[in-house]
């Protein structure tokens, strides 16, 4: 699929996030313990909530602006990726969560580099800032609840 | 306190040693461990749980007397009293039906895996077993195993008695076993293990080893016997002692396991001098 | 004295004497050495008895302070230790490591003034005086109830309500992981902050009331919660925060990395700076890190400085923002531990003999307050520094081991891992089991686990007793 038009950026980045909560569900029916479920489960759910507002950008609701500054904490940059396994703990549930995040911050990111269209580059920076919000909610979760000073 | 009820070096070096400790008795199983303090001032370490006895309430371990903790302990008499025997830790090795296992024991892991053969022994798998080491002089329990194997076999460096060598030997004596194997489990010093398992590697047998790094508590509380396995990081104490051969990073925990080595003779020279200048000074 | 005289305000908070910082960074004895009579008595007098006392209901466990303090004035020290044990059974240790600034302390009125009463001060002056006595004064039990309680961990939570509930009458028994008990109060906290021979004192003295103690004792491995509970009537659990966390960071299985509890158990309990008297060794390391701002991070920083190593505190904010309690930070900057603020480790590199050897840091800046209102750290970009070291002790998140609730079918656990209990009982998901302390909040302070453990201890003895 091209992506040359706005409706097709919109469902692709909405089956983005439906693969996103696919990938947290399945994680969740993975984990040993209910606590760990639990999580995987939130975390899926907060994809479907990103997939719902899409669609109701597709039904002409803004997008955030492709403007607007969102801090990047960098946190999960240096961390070692997480290997998938049935006893991940909530530190590690929150890497794999800001790593995600990240990469579809990049994929968007490259998109609009390599979008012609002044108007579809916007739309790739705005789904860019859109991810880039979601790992800021990852970071700020992981700089109070892990990174704490003993 | 807990009762020393046996102490003996039962070949060169390796050392046996039972205590009363009803409450570990009684949850034991294979592959879990113990941690013991031999005085007040004592270090804690971790030894296998090489045997128990219910009803008595007794836990036996084997250990090699190898640096100061060990020869504190190896020093002990039955009747004496040691500080902490707390246990059982660990997870006990999964004890399936798998088929047809190959055990394998060197030095204090001849003891340890002798339980685990038992009990998979006794949940019906064909248990061929190999106990190796220097010469065949430091082989113990072989009665014991006889009882619980299909079959066995030695290795020794010196070639005293079975395969001369190493274990790195395994696919060629893998070969003359003449049947396929299901499971491979090692026990013994961290070099058996890594030997062992690069051995088997290329044969494509599951082997699982039984690590033993360097532990404080024993609870998952200091975090000094972490692991790499696959690639996560594991406490060997709690998430372990078991772990896939194939998957751990030996370097890293040969490495890690030399942390004191120059530390581990120092109290022991110490003590033998306060020992030494007393005998002097009367 | 005349009536009539209105005594004047006296801002003059008297000092507390303490060792030399250049003497104090050679050894591990305690760092303050505590009120003379004479100044204790004087900074009592100083209190000016408020009615309405802020300092009570800012206290955890609610102790009457003006009661104590006004006792110590009058020089009656055995009727001021008597009123602060009617509520805390630990004053020796509550007085050297509660955060007072933050509680009692920062509701003084003379607060505003610049002069508020030290209240910490003068509970361990009594605590101590008491110890000093010889014989300790035993208080009014309850008459035996019959009914059996099992207290799960030796640490504060779990001492508070052992001496609770065995003096209402029912028969206690601790069971402690560790060959020694006290919990964090043991394994630890440092002896230059808190000797060990106060914890045994007051271990001691929770025996002479009739507390059974079983060391050596892993609930959830040589017996589970629910094998205790066909002995026991009830099962508190106080198993704290004890499950070390690292950063996930390459480079920290290199030998030479720490975490706290492994670098402080080492010492604490196991005796390590004692070596090799006592077996347990402990390195001399010439270049220490430790990654971190809280007390923990300063009692590794500190015990590194008296082990002989040129020692650096790693910390993500800066030093308005460290969460240790000022007068550690003090404590740490006269001895000359030294501050790297706004830095975080991003790897730790390794010798050819797996030793960590280099530090690889980021320097960062605050960014603007966010939603709320807390500034967070932003990596500068291109600031990497290395610092060449020979240790790096992680003193960053803890959280409860999971030993117990793995071992505990039913029993809710909270995400990261912590037992979900009550605030105000308690009760956790599971009928005749309690829990509280760290393993309910996660690593708080001791006073708060004593707190917590003593609204669960009134919680069971009702249980108990209806």
């Amino acid at each position: 699929m091209a992506l040359n038009s706005v409706n097709k950026i919109l469902d692709f980045a909405i089956e983005q996030e439906e693969e996103a909560a696919r990938f947290y569900t399945e994680l969740a029916a993975q984990m040993a313990s209910r606590q760990m479920k639990k999580v995987f489960e939130s975390f899926a759910k907060e994809e479907g909530q990103h997939k719902a507002k899409l669609i109701a950008v597709k039904q002409g609701k803004k997008l955030l602006s492709a403007k607007e500054k969102i801090t990047d904490l960098k946190i999960g940059d240096h961390l070692i990726p997480v290997k998938l396994q049935s006893d991940l703990t909530y530190q590690q549930a929150l890497i794999v969560a800001m790593k995600a995040e990240k990469a579809a911050f990049k994929l968007y990111h490259d998109l609009a580099q390599s979008a012609d269209d002044a108007g579809l580059k916007e739309l790739f920076l705005s789904l860019a800032q859109e991810e880039a919000r979601h790992k800021l909610r990852f970071e700020v979760e992981y700089d109070e609840q892990i990174l704490i000073e003993n | 306190m807990f009762k020393v009820i046996a102490s003996r070096m039962i070949v060169p070096n390796v050392h046996l040693l039972t205590v009363e400790a009803p409450e570990v008795a009684r949850e034991a199983k294979p592959g879990q461990f113990v941690i013991l303090r031999a005085e007040e001032e004592g270090e804690r370490i971790p030894l296998s749980i090489s045997d128990w006895d219910r009803e008595m309430g007794t836990v036996t371990t084997v250990f090699l007397n190898i640096g100061n903790t060990t020869h504190r302990l190896a020093a002990l008499e039955a009747g004496q009293n040691i500080p902490t025997v707390v246990g059982p830790l660990g997870n006990a090795t999964d004890v399936e039906k798998y088929g047809t296992v190959l055990c394998i024991g060197g030095c204090y892991g001849i003891g340890s895996i002798f339980p685990i053969a038992r009990a998979l022994k006794e949940m019906g798998n064909r248990i061929i077993t190999i106990i190796e080491g220097r010469s065949s002089y430091l082989f113990y329990w072989e009665d014991r195993f006889k009882a619980i194997s299909d079959k066995m076999f030695h290795i020794t460096r010196d070639g005293t008695k079975g395969y001369r060598g190493h274990v790195s030997r395994l696919p060629e004596i893998i070969k003359d076993i003449g049947e396929p194997i299901d499971r491979i489990l090692i026990n013994g010093c961290t070099f058996l293990l890594k030997k062992g398992s690069d051995a088997s590697r290329s044969l494509g047998i599951t082997t699982w080893v039984s690590l033993n790094p360097i532990m404080i508590d024993g609870t998952g509380m200091c975090g000094v016997c972490r692991v790499s396995v696959g690639g996560t990081t594991r406490f060997a104490c709690v998430h372990g002692p078991d772990f896939d051969g194939h998957e751990v990073d030996w370097e890293e925990l040969l490495q890690r396991r030399k942390t004191y080595m120059r530390e581990e003779v120092i109290p022991l020279r110490t003590s033998k001098c306060e020992e030494h200048s007393r005998k002097l000074t009367g | 004295m005349p009536v009539a005289e209105k005594k004047k305000l006296d801002l003059n908070r008297r000092e507390m004497p303490k060792q030399l910082p250049e003497i104090r960074r050679h050894n591990f004895n305690e760092v303050a050495l505590g009120y003379s009579a004479r100044a204790a008595v004087e900074e009592a007098s100083r209190c000016i008895q408020c009615p309405k006392p802020k300092c009570v209901s800012n206290c955890p466990v609610e102790i009457n302070i003006p009661g104590f303090i006004k006792a110590i004035a009058e020089n009656d020290f055995a009727r001021g230790i008597k009123i602060i044990k009617e509520k805390n059974c630990l004053p020796a240790i509550c007085g050297r490591v509660c955060p007072q600034e933050e509680q009692c302390e920062e509701t003084c009125l003379l607060q505003r003034k610049g002069g508020q009463i030290a209240i910490g001060r003068l509970e361990r002056f009594l605590a101590d005086w008491e110890a000093q006595q010889g014989e300790v004064e035993l208080p009014q039990m309850e008459e035996s109830s019959g009914k059996k309680v099992a207290v799960v961990g030796g640490g504060p939570a779990g001492l508070t309500v052992a001496g609770d509930l065995i003096q209402l009458g029912h028969q206690v028994t601790v069971f402690e992981a560790l060959h020694k008990m006290g919990g964090v109060l043991i394994y630890g906290i440092p002896e230059f902050r808190l000797p060990k021979a106060i914890v045994s004192r007051e271990v001691n003295y929770l025996k002479k009331l009739g507390v059974d103690i079983m060391t050596d004792y892993v609930v959830g491995k040589t017996r589970t919660v629910d094998s205790l509970m066909e002995e026991y009537d009830a099962v508190f659990v106080g198993s704290g925060a004890g499950l070390p966390w690292f950063m996930d960071i390459p480079g920290e299985n290199l030998n030479g990395v720490y975490s706290a509890n492994e670098y402080l158990t080492r010492l604490n309990l196991m005796k390590g700076f004692l070596f090799p008297e006592y077996h347990t060794p402990v390195k001399t390391h010439k270049r220490v890190a430790v990654i971190g701002g809280g007390n923990v991070a300063m009692d590794c920083a500190r015990s590194a400085m008296r082990l002989g190593a040129e020692s650096r505190i790693v910390y993500r904010r800066s030093r308005s923002e460290l969460p240790a309690r000022l007068e550690e930070i003090e404590n740490a900057e006269e001895e000359g531990v030294i501050f790297e603020y706004l830095t975080l480790p991003l790897q730790y590199i390794g010798d050819e003999n797996g030793w960590v050897k280099e530090m690889v840091c980021q320097r960062m800046q605050l960014g603007d307050p966010d939603a709320s209102g807390r500034r967070r750290p932003v990596p500068i970009e291109g600031s990497e520094t290395v610092f060449p070291v020979d240790a790096v002790v992680c003193a960053i998140g803890n959280s409860p081991n999971p030993l117990i609730s793995a071992t505990t079918p039913g029993l809710e656990v909270g995400k990261k891992g912590n037992i979900v209990a009550d605030e105000e009982t308690g009760k956790t998901s599971r009928e005749r089991i309690w829990a509280a302390g760290d393993v309910v909040t996660g690593a708080a302070t001791v006073i708060l686990a004593m707190g917590a453990g003593r609204k669960a201890a009134r919680s069971i003895h009702e249980y108990l007793t209806s």
